[in-house]
């Protein structure tokens, strides 16, 4: 914060608003409390109508995703593929680039592993096959994401524009690998790919139910804090999205910078793929982000690109689109209504949030 | 007919399909309002469509009921961006999530269910021409309606006084509002506006392509209207241009198949994708001059 003054040199004025606005203003908070609990009932009353029972909705879905042990270590699992998606969006927003391709680097990230995972199958030992396929996944991710970096520094390419297109194409790639060269044998129909050896696959630690997968999520987060707000790389992406015109006059080597931060956006999500892959799915299959990477997008907003804040986000939204498995099982509704909840949510957030978020802080 | 023409003349129903949520994008854009939402209106308009069709019998109520699924969803992701400042790409792939809950719910006792496809008219006249003729005038009305869209659309913004204020409204909102209009209002009406024409886009997918409804079933349509959009340089005819190209991309996949030729129908379903990031490259090495002022760097906003 004190770096970025330096730069980015503000006002006395707005320093003086800014004091001035510290006051908590309790209208404020009562209105925004009142707009999320209003989305909490729009979404009851959607779920209602399509025949779910308004009284045991709510409970279902706590239920179903943090207040069993086992239900809570899966919000936590599935929080890795959506929190490093979520994480590789707020990499490049420091850079003022728009990484909308978390579901394609996700994608690309399992498919990586996978195919590491296969090479190597049981020949090397356990621990060297998990680093192999992780970083072959970061690797990959990284690489496809830096593709969408490339573009616009070279081209002018909108980056939101074609990292979202090449979400399509990626899940194309993997359906192709599905259906033919990693077909499984032993599929029964199932279109799949090969298992990875069990070697390779992560173990739950000390019976927990949650991998070590978490964990590096939880640090990756608290590291990246540290990266953006503490490193010259950080700094200079900070300066980069901030004023653009500043930086390059100063010297930075602005290019070079944007496509970097799309790299490593894109290898937080490669990894996040990799580990969901090794960690809880154990081989390909359609469908296998399941929108993930969206989710993740849409955490990084609600987060306001703090690597820490957009990672709980993430465990939050991560606990919501599990609560539908809950509601598809007792309630019969399509699993998938939670996106409504997540939707209302998020736009909530965007139409409300914004004033008073900065009011606060 | 050879493959070739095969694939030129399959594109059309696909392309069309492509060419409503494009000029909803480019009105919507030339407003000042960048729209992700237009998938989900297509969303909500494809399963508008299908609903009412299956419902009533009634596929041109079908068609009705689409336009204004998709129009709904214009009407939040306008309050979001509009009214309350939200940021427009987050807001618009929250209007497609909405609508991907929504219709994936509402949609379930739908699954399968096989709806009549809009019948073929054959224009009189022009039908007939050689070559063309058959391909592009013996079409579903829709088609036509596309087709006619157009013109009158490019017509409208650049001849018109309402028009005019619609691309002022998105190069500099200031003026517009010192000329006694009311820009907000201007870019409310046409964010609506565009997603309603996105809702026919669904419609022309679910009942003039497909005949039935699936989850997701606009696959990212509305995002490649964005492309096509920036292709066209906020130009209707370029729209129609982009979008045909997308279509016979499109096209290249069940022709190929149909005829049996040995290739993976997974890699020829990214070709329509990798054919519009190219095309979106090889535009935007020229420079985006044409895009409305003031939502010149909008597709890069953080925040």
């Amino acid at each position: 914060m004190t770096s970025e003054r330096l730069v980015l040199t503000r006002s006395r004025a707005w320093d003086v608003a800014r004091a001035a606005r510290r006051a908590i203003p309790w209208t404020r908070v009562g209105i925004v409390a009142g707009a999320y609990l209003l989305c909490v009932v729009a979404f009851a009353a959607f779920a209602a109508w399509r025949g779910a029972n308004p009284v045991t909705l709510l409970p279902t879905m706590l239920q179903s995703s943090l207040l069993q042990p086992s239900a809570l270590a899966q919000t936590l699992l599935r929080a890795v593929p959506i929190g490093f998606a979520a994480l590789a969006v707020a990499v490049p927003a420091r850079a003022g680039l728009v990484n909308v391709g978390g579901e394609g680097q996700l994608i690309i990230g399992a498919v990586a592993a996978t195919g590491a995972g296969l090479l190597v199958g049981s020949h090397v030992p356990g621990v060297l096959g998990v680093l192999l396929t992780v970083a072959a996944g970061a690797l990959a991710g990284g690489l496809w994401a830096a593709i969408g970096g490339v573009l616009k520094v070279a081209f002018g390419a909108a980056e939101s524009v074609t990292t979202l297109l090449m979400n399509f194409i990626a899940n194309d790639l993997m359906l192709f690998l599905i259906y033919q060269p990693w077909k499984d044998p032993n599929g029964s129909g199932q279109p799949q790919s090969r298992p990875l050896a069990g070697s390779i696959r992560l173990q739950p630690l000390l019976g927990t139910g949650v991998t070590l997968a978490v964990v590096l999520l939880v640090a990756v987060a608290i590291g990246l804090w540290f990266v953006i707000r503490r490193t010259g790389w950080g700094f200079a992406l900070r300066v980069v999205g901030g004023n653009p015109v500043a930086a390059m006059r100063n010297g930075l080597p602005t290019r070079r910078l944007a496509i970097s931060a799309m790299g490593v956006g894109g290898a937080l999500a490669g990894l996040g793929g990799a580990l969901n892959l090794i960690g809880v799915e154990g081989q390909l299959r359609p469908d296998l982000t399941a929108t993930f990477g969206y989710v993740g997008f849409l955490a990084c907003f609600l987060g306001r690109n703090d690597p820490v804040r957009v990672t709980l986000a993430a465990i939050l939204f991560s606990a919501i689109a599990l609560s539908g498995n809950g509601l598809q099982i007792s309630e019969g509704l399509d699993g998938s209504v939670v996106n409504v909840l997540l939707g209302a949510i998020v736009l909530t957030m965007l139409s409300v949030g914004r004033k008073t978020a900065e009011a606060l802080t | 007919m050879s493959i070739t023409g095969e694939i030129l003349a399959n594109a059309i129903p696909g392309s069309i399909a492509l060419v409503f949520p494009a000029l909803g994008e480019l009105v919507s854009e030339r407003a000042g309002v960048i729209n992700l939402g237009t998938e989900g209106a297509m969303l909500a308009g494809a399963l508008g469509g299908i609903a009412t069709a299956v419902g009533t019998g009634n596929v041109w109520l079908g068609v009705v009921v689409s336009v204004l699924c998709g129009a709904a969803g214009g009407a939040v992701h306008a309050t979001a961006v509009v009214l309350r400042g939200a940021n427009q790409l987050a807001s618009g792939l929250v209007v497609w999530f909405l609508a991907l809950g929504i219709t994936s719910v509402l949609g379930a006792s739908y699954n399968g269910q096989v709806v009549p496809l809009l019948a073929a008219v054959a224009v009189p006249g022009l039908s007939s021409l050689p070559v063309i003729g058959p391909v592009v005038f013996d079409q579903n009305p829709l088609v036509y309606l596309g087709y006619v869209l157009v013109p009158a659309i490019w017509w409208f913004i650049h001849y018109t006084r309402t028009g005019l204020v619609l691309r002022a409204s998105g190069e500099r909102p200031a003026v517009v509002f010192a000329g006694g209009h009311r820009p907000l209002r201007v870019r409310f009406v046409a964010v609506c506006a565009g997603s309603a024409i996105a809702g026919l886009g669904g419609a022309q997918l679910a009942l003039g392509v497909v005949g039935n409804w699936s989850n997701g079933m606009t696959n990212g349509y509305g995002f490649v209207a964005v492309a096509v959009v920036i292709f066209a340089r906020w130009n209707p005819f370029g729209v129609l241009l982009g979008s045909y190209l997308f279509g016979v991309a499109l096209a290249v996949s069940s022709v190929v198949q149909a005829h049996g030729i040995a290739s993976n129908q997974y890699l020829l379903d990214a070709l329509p994708y990798c054919v519009t990031v190219l095309v979106l490259v090889a535009v935007s090495t020229v420079g985006r001059n044409s895009a409305p002022e003031s939502q010149r760097d909008a597709l890069s906003e953080t925040s």
